[in-house]
């Protein structure tokens, strides 16, 4: 009977496998995606991108079903959370591979270890990094970044394949797929699951962590990793760029043609007045929550992101900035965010702000609020003018439907 | 060591620009400036031995794509500007506009007509000429804009990612150019085909069968609408005939539709080829167990789900018989479904000869109680 992989010579893995499925219904199709194959002599169990699993059957030998069906499920976890890829983007060198990896392993842990994972040795926790649980991969490995990570470092002497097995303070290699750097036995495989097939198995699995919230023992970092699997968030960076230029290209395009000046192609077409193209400046009007509620930090931030997303439309010499609590403050003209004195306190009141931006001559095309959203609202949008709402925080309260609005979470 | 996931991604990228370049589906490139885009577009052109006509939309006003006005006698004409011209006598060619995300609104308004129904002016191109267009990401390009909602809506997307080995051995060697599948006579009687399944899709999920985007950010880029699975329909049947790789074949999908939408769809593709279970209960005899461990998974499931929503005694012993099947060479995977069984067993039927198949693993895996 032909088995559906390669993996008859790793025994108990079908116990190990069954094991898994049935503590972690949510990742069965995970652990199901990997194929494992026996790799003798690398004296680790390690994954590749490709959803392959090589595992030493020497080292595996004398694991329960428990233990190989954990390995199995943390291997997988490094796939799921695409820790190889990421590990490219947060720019890990080959000498800080080890880091890297021992960051993965506890973003993995923190909450699986918890729900019941026994992995074999002494499994990788926050606290062994001295940080708090349920950070990213990124914020353990910016902690740790520097530390000596024990005797027996990679890297300092096998260059960029940190060498496999144990003889790194103990741990197990858990291979190129969570740290992005290929191993030796690589060997130039094609992936088990092309890059599209891997990215519909992740859909998959994050779309069962999700049904499987209401049984109510998936951890709560699985169902945040599923949550931003299938509705990523956006960075409000972004986002408030793209809501800045929809607003300041629709003023913009939306006078189009003029007559005050003639066409300069004119001239091709003899009798014909042609209407030229005309492209208004928009003028920019900033109103800045002053009261007592507001971060100045996150205000400071957003402020400065206006200002910089301005100057790349070219629009910077038009900036005025607002102050603005239940009173609103004398308007100034600034070159810089650094220049905005933000004096205030008490109530708040936008409605205030965003009349007094909007009596302002010339009229400002648009009006950008920086507010944490706990004000009064005008009961539609000021004549004339787009808003753009930037709320700062994370616990800022919905802006009215009329204007656009962009969540800008707290310094975290 | 495997290829990596960029340069994987970089191929397929240019499989599926070729793709929709012989289906004669607009496509738009996105990538940062200098990463060859422009280049890769002319010397697949010049493979082809076509002629390429590079129209920088952000130089361009509104009169160069909907035609100067021109007044002869009592009429006014629209005339074509020179680059329609020359592409409408060759009969064929690439018409390729750069820096499409630099093009003002007004432009981009204009080109609407262009992109999609290839009318420059009065003048219609043929049908033999493809669309092809770049664009810089707006947060990369200094002017950039976001793409209408209804000019995006008109390309199929494509991510240029370059990665950097490919463009070390391009500088040394010359970069390849993408290639432009020649598609077999009669490929398009296959899109009937392709639009029953994309048909049949949204019978099941008519939420995505138009789905504007709300927020600017991904208004840029591609979004479900009618038009867009239409293109999907033809792209899906196109790169089937050319043969190309998955990887291609899901960018260009994702490129039509978006992410989420584009997702779904080859999600749903692949549940297509699933055994129906309702199928396999009623006779069970005729169950293949998919080769790949998780789609046996995602099969034996999908039966042991459909038996625990209606257990009838006789529906029990069919969805044992199906993991009896299963047992020989997947017994991990069939066991995580005889739990599911083993829970919704009906009163007063007895234990198939199955189950005991089932109690070595269950043992081993310590969940075998009692």
């Amino acid at each position: 009977m032909a088995a559906p992989d390669a993996s008859s010579a790793i025994s108990g893995l079908a116990a190990a496998r069954l094991w898994a499925a049935a503590r972690y219904p949510y990742l069965a199709s995970g652990v199901f995606g990997a194929r494992v194959v026996a790799a003798p002599g690398i004296g680790t169990v390690a994954v590749d991108p490709g959803w392959r699993l090589w595992a030493d059957p020497e080292l595996t030998a004398n694991w329960t079903a428990a233990e190989l069906g954990s390995v199995i499920v943390h291997h997988v976890c490094h796939l799921l959370r695409e820790h190889g890829p990421r590990a490219g983007l947060a720019g890990v060198r080959p000498d800080e591979a080890r880091t890297w990896i021992r960051s993965a392993d506890a973003e993995i842990n923190d909450d699986l270890v918890p729900a019941g994972l026994t992995l074999p040795g002494d499994p990788v926790l926050p606290s062994h990094l001295g940080c708090p649980a349920g950070q990213l991969t990124e914020q353990y490995f910016t902690a740790t970044r520097g530390r000596p990570t024990g005797p027996g470092q990679p890297g300092a002497g096998d260059g960029d394949t940190p060498a496999g097995g144990r003889g790194n303070g103990g741990e197990l290699d858990c291979g190129s797929g969570s740290d992005g750097f290929g191993r030796p036995w690589e060997s130039g495989q094609p992936p088990v699951l092309p890059l599209w097939q891997a990215r519909l198995l992740q859909r998959l699995v994050a779309q069962q962590v999700l049904a499987g919230k209401q049984a109510g023992d998936v951890p709560t970092g699985m169902l945040r990793w599923a949550a931003d699997i299938l509705a990523p968030k956006v960075d409000w960076r972004r986002a408030l760029a793209a809501e800045l230029r929809k607003a300041v290209a629709d003023t913009a395009g939306a006078v189009d043609y003029s007559y005050r000046r003639p066409s300069r192609r004119a001239a091709a077409v003899g009798n014909v007045v042609l209407p030229a193209l005309r492209r208004p400046v928009p003028e920019v009007a900033v109103v800045c929550d002053t009261s007592g509620s507001m971060s100045d930090d996150l205000l400071a931030a957003s402020l400065a992101e206006v200002e910089g997303l301005l100057g790349a439309l070219g629009l910077v010499r038009s900036l005025r900035v607002l102050a603005c609590d239940t009173a609103v403050g004398p308007v100034r003209r600034v070159s810089s965010a650094r220049q905005v004195e933000l004096v205030g306190g008490g109530g708040t009141d936008m409605g205030a702000g965003i009349a007094a931006a909007s009596a302002l001559r010339p009229r400002p095309a648009v009006i950008v609020v920086l507010t944490d959203g706990y004000t009064p609202w005008p009961d539609g949008p000021p004549r004339g003018s787009k808003v753009v709402v930037g709320l700062l925080g994370d616990e800022a309260p919905d802006a009215p439907d009329w204007a656009r609005a962009i969540r800008v979470p707290g310094v975290g | 060591m495997a290829e990596s996931g960029r340069a994987a991604r970089q191929r397929a990228a240019a499989e599926a620009l070729g793709v929709a370049v012989a289906a004669r589906v607009p496509v738009l490139l996105w990538g940062a400036p200098g990463t060859g885009k422009t280049s890769a577009i002319r010397a697949m052109a010049r493979a082809m031995d076509w002629p390429c006509e590079t129209v920088i939309a952000s130089i361009r006003e509104p009169s160069d794509f909907a035609g100067l006005p021109v007044v002869i006698g009592q009429d006014v004409r629209f005339a074509p500007p020179a680059w329609a011209r020359r592409l409408a006598e060759a009969g064929h060619g690439l018409l390729f506009l750069d820096e499409l995300s630099t093009a003002p609104p007004a432009v981009q308004a204009a080109l609407l007509r262009v992109v999609l129904e290839r009318v420059v002016g009065d003048l219609e191109l043929p049908p033999d000429v493809a669309v092809v267009a770049a664009a810089n990401p707006p947060e990369q390009a200094a002017d950039g804009w976001d793409l209408s909602a209804p000019l995006a809506n008109r390309l199929c997307h494509l991510p240029w990612d370059v990665d950097p080995l490919a463009v070390a051995d391009g500088l040394a060697a010359g970069f390849p150019a993408p290639e432009v599948p020649i598609l077999p006579e009669g490929w398009e009687a296959e899109q009937h085909l392709a639009l029953a399944l994309v048909a049949a899709f949204l019978h099941a999920r008519p939420a995505l069968a138009s789905a504007p985007p709300t927020d600017a950010t991904s208004a840029g880029r591609g979004w479900p609408s009618p038009r867009t699975w239409e293109m999907t329909a033809r792209l899906w049947a196109a790169s089937g005939a050319a043969g190309v790789s998955g990887e291609a074949r899901s960018a260009l999908v994702v490129g039509a539709v978006g992410d989420g939408a584009g997702a779904e769809f080859l999600a749903w593709l692949m549940e297509m080829d699933l055994p129906d279970p309702e199928a396999v209960l009623a006779d069970p005899r005729s169950f293949r167990l998919p080769k790949r461990a998780d789609r046996a998974y995602a099969a034996v499931a999908a039966v042991a789900a459909v038996v625990e929503s209606d257990p009838t005694p006789q529906r029990w012993q069919a969805g044992w018989q199906v993991l009896g099947l299963a047992a020989n060479s997947a017994p991990d995977v069939a066991a995580v479904a005889a739990r599911v069984l083993a829970r919704c067993r009906p009163d007063g039927v007895p234990l198939p000869a199955e189950v005991r198949l089932f109690a070595p693993v269950l043992r081993d895996a310590g969940l075998l109680h009692g």
